[in-house]
């Protein structure tokens, strides 16, 4: 019998069984194994680590629950392992269709991701999906890295469930909340139990793997909020100030993206803006301030431009006393 | 987490199996567009299924397959009534591919991709709320627009385009080879009459792009471009980084980054725009020091900037 059949057979006696099943009557009942022990042994440990790479549920019970030192056995629980239908409609199959062509969604797991994924909803739904040559080519191209900490981090604010990882050298367990992609980073809004208040994390500074711990369902994800940080004037405790910042016709456009339309609160005829910015980090503004060299100049408030003038004046005098 | 062809395979088959139990006799050409595969493809599938079922596996708890005038019937397969659900991979797959589709500018958002997204969010359990978003980084809708028309009709275009890295504005005439987004930012690829060559430009930093009545022919395979690149003619810097200027090691292609003692790290750069070291050299401050380049640097960049603070506010001037 080739491993394909066995497997089928296997996840069919998982679901079908109405018990937990020992692996010994597995053998029996999925039949395919050596009747070698050891072989036997080690192939089924193969198919069941091929099943949950899957994604399938497979749980080890006790055969009695009343009984939970006794022999223990394996099934699948239908209703984790069952895709409702997500009641997708033609047009709306379509659109993911063309969302899976026209986005490099990079991982080590590749392609086969969107393309078993797509599988799953031809299958669960009624809505017709496009034939292979039904998507227009885009003029653009795009690409996502997400890696195996996206992916699981992804799962567990699915789950929501709670999970582990090293960060800044700590340990950290954290209630993943919410995902974002911003600046070619991905970013994860978390209640973080190690400092008992929420906090952004860096995905590309988790150090090794992330791991999910306990149950699922254990917390409930709080409405709103993106999950990217503030801008780097706005990540900090300090007292809030506006800060008016004068900004260069070459490099206002730019600017007034950077920023936003919202803060630019004067445009001048030669093509230079004036932004306002409210600060509560004084470091993050003098380095995004610092982004356009001598192009851009602090207005107010004058402890701000103090500030920089403090900071900088010990750099331009440098050279002289070397 | 790579994949095997066992995996791929079963995996497909838990997808087809429970579609073709559900329904009447679906054409087998039906089946084969809904699901991408071909027809050989599909009859290996099939011809697997008809061994496969349940202890003891007599005929009667054998899953049945029959093919008969272009058509396929599944039964007794009860056990595969739905497709298993998405992995967390196949979820994000999808999701962040959505996502950010919708984040490029002009994308309907109450299209039928944010419907779609909406329901899948839904079953995954995510939730109608936002739990993934995904932003290109910022540009004007106008400028991504026109560009990529302009790449789309082969039309040559003008731009003024702001140099970060040599902080430098210029115009240019450009042949628009291809627009993208990678690393959250959009580029245009192209070959520019100016620089005799291929160049990348960041969308966001082009202010003015004006569509020439010009055609160009594209090269038949345009080459992959690269975003970042240091050459072998560049000059090689060596910096010393604080535990607070690491950064620089983590968000630049760099040469060689070794830990030295306290957390310090010694990076070698290869650098062929001034005015970007001006920045990284001014933003770490006193947390990196510069062990192989020109230390008037820093000084001369910072000494220009305090120009315009000293002795009256130039922005009131103006």
């Amino acid at each position: 019998m080739d491993r394909l059949e066995r497997l089928v057979n296997l996840v069919a006696a998982l679901l079908a069984a109405n018990r937990p099943l020992p692996r010994e009557e597995l053998r029996t009942r999925v039949g395919g194994y050596s009747d070698d022990d050891e072989a036997f042994r080690r192939n089924f440990e193969r198919d069941k680590e091929l099943l949950r790479q899957m994604g399938m549920p497979l749980v080890l019970e006790p055969l009695d629950p009343l009984q939970p030192e006794a022999m223990m056995g394996y099934r699948i629980p239908r209703d984790r392992y069952e895709l409702p239908d997500p009641g997708l409609a033609t047009d709306e199959l379509a659109a993911l269709h063309l969302a899976a062509s026209a986005v490099a969604v990079e991982g080590a797991w590749g392609k086969s991701a969107s393309t078993s994924a797509l599988w799953k909803l031809a299958s669960a739904t009624d809505g017709q999906p496009p034939g292979p040559s039904a998507a227009p080519p885009l003029a653009t191209s795009l690409e996502l890295p997400a890696g195996d900490v996206v992916a699981v981090l992804f799962g567990a604010a699915a789950d929501m469930r709670r999970v582990r990882f090293r960060y800044r050298d700590e340990v950290r367990e954290v209630d993943p909340w919410r995902l974002s992609y911003r600046n070619g980073q991905w970013y994860l809004a978390a209640f973080d139990h190690l400092r008992g208040d929420s906090r952004t994390f860096r995905l590309d500074r988790v150090q090794g793997e992330v791991e999910p711990v306990g149950e699922s369902g254990a917390f409930e994800r709080p409405d709103g909020g993106a999950a990217a940080p503030a801008p780097a004037w706005q990540l900090g405790d300090e007292d809030e100030v506006r800060a008016t910042l004068f900004v260069d016709a070459p490099q206002a456009d730019w600017a007034a993206a950077q920023v936003g339309e919202d803060a630019v609160v004067e445009r001048r005829p030669d093509g230079s803006v004036v932004l306002a910015l409210q600060v509560n980090n004084r470091d993050g503004f003098r380095s995004f301030v610092l982004g356009f060299l001598d192009h851009a100049e602090v207005l107010a408030p004058a402890v701000l431009r103090d500030d920089l003038v403090a900071y900088l004046t010990p750099f331009a005098s440098e050279s002289a006393s070397q | 987490m790579t994949r095997t062809a066992a995996h791929d395979r079963l995996g497909r088959l838990l997808a087809i199996v429970p579609w073709v139990a559900a329904r009447d006799g679906p054409e087998i050409a039906e089946v084969c567009r809904r699901f991408g595969i071909t027809q050989r493809e599909l009859l290996a599938d099939l011809d697997l299924l008809f061994v496969c079922g349940v202890y003891p596996f007599t005929p009667d708890v054998l899953i049945d397959v029959d093919i008969a005038d272009g058509r396929v019937w599944i039964r007794f397969a009860d056990y595969f009534r739905r497709p298993l659900r998405l992995t967390p991979p196949e979820g994000l797959a999808l999701i962040g591919a959505g996502a950010a589709l919708l984040g490029v500018p002009g994308a309907d958002p109450d299209g039928a991709l944010a419907r779609a997204l909406d329901k899948l969010a839904t079953v995954l359990g995510l939730g109608a709320e936002e739990a993934v978003a995904v932003e290109l980084g910022p540009v004007r809708p106008e400028t991504l627009e026109r560009v990529q028309q302009a790449a789309r009709d082969r039309h040559r275009v003008e731009l003024d385009y702001y140099s970060f890295g040599r902080d430098e504005r210029s115009t240019r005439i450009v042949e628009p080879w291809r627009v993208f987004n990678t690393q959250g930012q959009w580029y245009l690829a192209g070959y520019c009459q100016q620089a005799g060559g291929e160049r990348l430009f960041r969308v966001d930093r082009i202010s003015r792009v004006v569509v020439l009545d010009e055609h160009f022919s594209p090269p038949e395979a345009a080459p992959p471009a690269a975003v970042f690149h240091g050459g072998p003619d560049d000059e090689v810097i060596i910096l010393d980084l604080e535990r607070d200027a690491r950064w620089v090691a983590e968000q630049y292609p760099n040469e060689g980054v070794v830990e030295e003692r306290g957390g310090r790290l010694r990076v070698t750069l290869r650098v062929s725009e001034r005015a970007w070291l001006e920045r990284v050299l001014l933003r770490a401050g006193t947390d990196a020091s510069m062990i192989r380049g020109d230390p008037a640097i820093r000084s001369e960049a910072a000494a220009r900037i305090l120009g315009r603070y000293l002795p009256a506010p130039a922005g009131s001037v103006s």
